[in-house]
């Protein structure tokens, strides 16, 4: 878990990461939270039958923990000003996945204290990412 | 077929068009299974005491969950307005979340989207495809009140 971050103490360059399993488990899970219940991010059989190699990490879960990664970053008095990503690849399942977020610009707006990041899903091998995506926030000074 | 494809005018037609509204209910038991599935440790996400202690009267929603359409089996959900779309397959290809206010358990959200845009593009892997940007607006019911909007790109090839 990332602690909540002061926005005094935030330095642009500053990286952020999450590293999370991706077993089967949690895909199921994530079909019970999200409604979403296509069988290849489930079923080795029909992912196969699909010319997959695995089955595959929902691209809306994995949107979801670069929300989480902010969330935290933002703690219980932060707030998300907008986030979002692009599914530019698929990530087979059983591997752990490593969220980032690397702070590009840190500014006050309106009386806000901002940081701007841009955000990002990377595979097991360190260098895959699949996910790119940028993302505002609003934390303490 | 699909090589000489261009927007054809029930697809331009579509454009902007909202589709039909859909409600979302927020639930505790859909906010604690979406933070489990997240992997949020955050006890406010689970526990009514410490979302109390936190200064939410309710359990607080993680950011981007904005709850669960209304199930019926008789009346699938669908959100978006319709057009007749040649390709078969589908493919999320992206999202982008604004919250604006903090959503709670307890909440029915009214979900309106349109389409803002629609593109015919080549694709090295996946021959010609669709790409569709939507834009969905969540209302909560109680007060009227924007709570959410969301983007997405879908791909249909």
């Amino acid at each position: 878990m990332v602690s909540a971050q002061n926005w005094n103490e935030v330095t642009e360059g500053q990286v952020f990461t999450l590293t999370e399993p991706m077993d089967s488990q949690r895909l199921v899970i994530w079909a019970a939270a999200s409604g979403d219940f296509y069988q290849i991010h489930y079923d080795d059989d029909f992912a196969k039958g699909n010319n997959l190699p695995d089955i595959i990490v929902h691209g809306a879960l994995k949107g979801m923990l670069v929300g989480r990664l902010l969330d935290e970053i933002c703690g219980d008095t932060g707030k998300i000003t907008n986030f979002g990503v692009s599914y530019r690849g698929m990530d087979p399942a059983r591997q752990d996945l490593t969220v980032h977020a690397t702070v590009t610009k840190k500014y006050e707006e309106n009386g806000e204290h901002l940081l701007d990041l841009e955000v990002g899903v990377k595979q097991e091998d360190g260098s895959t990412e699949t996910t790119p995506g940028t993302a505002t926030i609003s934390i303490p000074a | 077929m699909t090589d000489e494809l261009e927007l054809t005018q029930d697809m331009k037609d579509a454009i902007d068009r909202e589709g039909d509204p859909v409600l979302y209910e927020v639930t505790t038991l859909g906010i604690r299974t979406f933070a489990r599935a997240v992997g949020y440790t955050n006890t406010k996400y689970y526990d009514e005491d410490a979302a109390q202690a936190a200064g939410h009267a309710a359990l607080p929603s993680p950011p981007g969950y904005l709850g669960m359409p209304v199930w019926n089996p008789n009346k699938e959900p669908s959100r978006q307005p319709t057009f007749n779309n040649p390709f078969t397959r589908n493919l999320n290809g992206g999202t982008q979340v604004q919250p604006i206010q903090q959503v709670y358990a307890g909440d029915v959200l009214s979900a309106v989207s349109r389409i803002t845009n629609l593109t015919l593009s080549p694709s090295k892997s996946l021959g010609k495809m669709l790409i569709r940007e939507t834009e969905t607006v969540y209302t909560r019911q109680s007060d009227g009140v924007v709570v959410a909007k969301t983007q997405g790109q879908g791909i249909s090839y």
